[in-house]
């Protein structure tokens, strides 16, 4: 080891400063390694602080320059870099991959029923589990789509969901290469990404969440002259959409909003309620062809139209299991019949409509509370903008409500306003014996809530243990 | 459907249907349904030189860009089973799933890199980490950071892990001398209790070693970053990895200055290295001003 090395210290530095002493000094020492400088340099020490706020980003960050100067923070952009720059150790780029690897490969012949993905769900409790989608689950739900919404070359579609989810890759990234469409990439969601992202592409198909499409409504709100009419076609999921948003955006847009319904266990979407045909409010629709749907009790009985009962289902579609955990897979999948966890029933046109969690009711003094239909009252409140409602234990060991209450910016609300109102609008024994005021409540990358982590002793996975051991087998608490 | 072909395949004929038509647009960027398949393929190639066969899990850990895609299909070409996960994850949750399913690569950011590092020692099967992309976000602040580079020989170290130990150690006995007890286990990342105090990143180009660190001093207050990099609400907490700061361990933040008093000791009295202040040479100078402008570029 040299016994001496230079110390440059930088205790006023900023964000840029991060960026350049390190390429400087590298850039310096190989310049001289090349002999191109007859210097030579020594091993080298920078200590710096930042005399500013400062942000240091990656090329394809997108940063809203404006807002940076008026917060005096300082961006720094890393240079897009397209030669050897440092490079992790132990690690290989795929740009090297790319660039040295053969253009020509043939596609191996693979067996219909093999695994393709592994796609990792939360359930209610415990540990992500790996739903194992084969190469015939996906072949199957790009039949279905061709039949309910077909797509075709002439189509720009916007990819804006994640595609680690199985919305945004199975009707998304692989029904839009089934059908040979352009597609836009949306890396990053911000509202006004994706409003450009429509705008620039002329975009025809917008695959989204609600909250995606309550983002845009808002600015075209503020924005009435330049809204884009080009998309011809979107497609709402994951959490329900609530009518007067899907019309409000149906003509800002003009454009028609199906609302699909579907699992990462059904390879994406089941069935479709499309506006502007048979169109039920509410619904999420018939069931699609290739797929058989039914509304069962607690021994696997169909049971009548009209009366609530869990959903099941039974596609090519479906999943063969979940890895590895073949007592989940026993548990989930009974005769072929997929059992979704999902409450609802059928009416008598053959349009589902989903009530409730099955997981998530709570159960007081033998009545069953929705907490969706708690939920769904709080959301008339005036000040609320978001709500959950979960069990939690009371003193005596019984399930009680407990309400979580977003409220809308500028707004002051108490306890007691929120459980009077939930009083006049609902029965006793569903009132809520909690409430906490929360500033954001967690949710998933397709906007449901996470359930799981309002509940208590909820444990948090981005912690990091130090005894190794821990970090295998344990579940959450 | 009684023998519906795979997904690789389902590509290769789309695209060679329409080869010259626009499949992916990205910013300014425009790919056509032959550089996807192209580039899918080189995934493939490249997989397979790196042993991944048939049947093999590959994690990916991207978000959209046009990488996910290439990489996604090579995989499906090669007759492997992607396995794509919220690039949100952190810690215990990458672990479980990389382990349920036993991946032996994974392909992700290179602002991932640091989060990788740290669990691969308890990621057995994970054998390869393939990085590509630049979107990371580093945060500073004059109230909490406090940034250490080395740029030295490769042969300072033994090796890429070693000097991960080496300034790890050094790391955590000055934050010692702060009165804080931190650890240290997995490369890259330092951590009081549950929670990250200081990372860690070491780099090679050429014949040298680039060793960055970020340490907190001071409670790093994220709010003003998040009006300048857009994060819808529900997801805030989970962009940033819990964190912790001396000043919250211990009640007292130090001044950069005192970090550097504390420092320089310890690597002259465990690596044997004085430190002897300096400036830029007149070399070095010009490729500083010319990164400093091309980070202000727009």
């Amino acid at each position: 080891m040299a016994d001496t090395w230079r110390l440059i210290f930088n205790p006023d530095g900023d964000a840029a400063d991060m960026l350049a002493y390190a390429s400087a000094l590298v850039e310096g020492r190989i310049a001289g390694k090349y002999m191109l400088s007859t210097e030579k340099l020594p091993n080298t020490i920078v200590i710096q602080g930042a005399r500013q706020k400062g942000i240091l980003a990656g090329a394809d960050v997108d940063i809203n320059k404006e807002t940076a100067r008026r917060y005096d923070i300082r961006v720094a952009n890393y240079p897009r870099s397209g030669r050897g720059g440092p490079k992790p150790v132990g690690t290989v780029n795929l740009s090297d991959v790319l660039k040295t690897s053969s253009r020509k490969f043939n596609a191996v012949d693979t067996d219909p029923d093999a695994p393709a993905v592994l796609l990792y769900t939360s359930g209610t409790t415990g540990r992500p589990k790996g739903v194992t989608l084969t190469h015939r689950n996906f072949a199957q739900q790009c039949d279905n789509v061709s039949k309910v919404l077909p797509l075709d070359q002439s189509d720009t579609i916007v990819l804006v969901l994640p595609l680690f989810h199985v919305y945004g890759l199975s009707n998304g990234l692989i029904s839009g290469i089934f059908f040979g469409t352009r597609m836009t990439l949306v890396p990053q969601y911000s509202p006004a990404m994706l409003l450009e992202a429509i705008e620039q592409t002329k975009a025809t198909v917008l695959i989204a969440v609600p909250t995606m499409y309550m983002h845009l409504l808002q600015i075209a709100r503020t924005r009435k002259t330049s809204i884009p009419k080009s998309l011809r076609l979107c497609v709402s999921g994951g959490a329900p959409l609530a009518l007067n948003t899907l019309r409000e955006f149906e003509q800002a847009f003009q454009t028609r909003i199906a609302e699909g319904y579907g699992l990462t266990e059904t390879t994406s979407s089941v069935c479709l309620n499309k506006s502007g045909e048979a169109f039920k409010p509410g619904s999420i629709g018939p069931a699609a062809e290739g797929v058989q749907m039914r509304v069962v009790d607690d021994n696997g009985s169909e049971v009548a139209d009209g009366q609530e009962g869990e959903i099941v289902i039974k596609s090519a579609v479906v999943t063969p299991g979940y890895w590895n955990n073949p007592e989940a897979t026993e548990e989930t999948i009974k005769d072929g019949w997929l059992h979704t966890g999902d409450l609802g029933y059928r009416d008598e046109d053959g349009f589902f409509f989903i009530t409730d969690r099955k997981k998530d009711l709570i159960i007081r003094g033998g009545f069953n509370i929705s907490p969706r239909e708690i939920e769904e009252l709080l959301f008339t409140h005036p000040k609320v903008q978001d709500a959950a409602v979960i069990a939690v234990q009371d003193k005596r060991d019984r399930e009680a409500v407990k309400a979580f209450v977003v409220l809308q910016e500028g707004q002051e609300a108490t306890e007691r306003e929120i459980l009077d109102y939930c009083s006049q609008n609902l029965a006793d024994y569903k009132v809520p014996k909690f409430v906490e005021f929360r500033d954001s409540l967690p949710k998933s990358a397709t906007g449901k809530i996470l359930r799981k982590e309002l509940r208590e002793g909820y444990r948090d996975d981005r912690l990091l243990d130090k005894v190794s051991g821990d970090n295998k087998e344990q579940h959450n608490g | 459907m009684d023998n519906p072909r795979g997904l690789g395949r389902m590509l290769e004929e789309v695209a060679k249907k329409q080869k010259k038509r626009q499949a992916m647009l990205f910013g300014n960027r425009e790919v056509s349904y032959r550089e996807l398949d192209e580039n899918a393929n080189k995934v493939a190639n490249g997989l397979q030189s790196l042993g991944i066969r048939s049947g093999d899990r590959v994690a990916l850990m991207l978000p959209n860009i046009p990488d996910f895609v290439y990489a996604f299909f090579g995989i499906q070409k090669l007759g492997a089973v992607a396995v794509p996960f919220n690039t949100m994850y952190k810690g215990r949750e990458i672990i479980h799933i990389l382990n349920d399913c036993e991946a032996r690569a994974i392909i992700t950011m290179t602002n991932f890199a640091n989060l990788i590092n740290e669990i691969q020692e308890d990621v057995p099967s994970l054998e390869h980490i393939i990085l590509t992309g630049q979107r990371t976000m580093v945060f500073v602040s004059p109230d909490s950071t406090v940034n250490v580079q080395m740029v030295v020989d490769k042969d300072t170290f033994a090796s890429g892990d070693d000097a991960f130990r080496v300034v790890g150690a050094l790391l955590i006995d000055t934050l010692k001398t702060f009165g804080v007890e931190a650890w240290y286990k997995h490369r890259g990342g330092i951590r009081c209790g549950g929670k990250k105090i200081a990372t860690v990143l070491v780099s090679e180009v050429e014949n040298l070693l680039v060793i960055n660190c970020l340490a907190f001093l001071g409670p790093l207050k994220t709010e003003d970053f998040f009006r300048v990099v857009w994060v819808s609400p529900e997801i805030k907490d989970k962009v940033m990895e819990p964190m912790t700061s001396v000043e919250e361990q211990t009640g007292t933040r130090p001044s950069v200055a005192q970090f550097k008093d504390a420092l320089l000791p310890l690597l002259q009295s465990t690596l044997g290295i004085s430190a002897e202040e300096g400036q830029l040479k007149r070399d070095e100078l010009f490729g500083y001003e010319k990164t400093r402008a091309l980070a202000d570029k727009e």
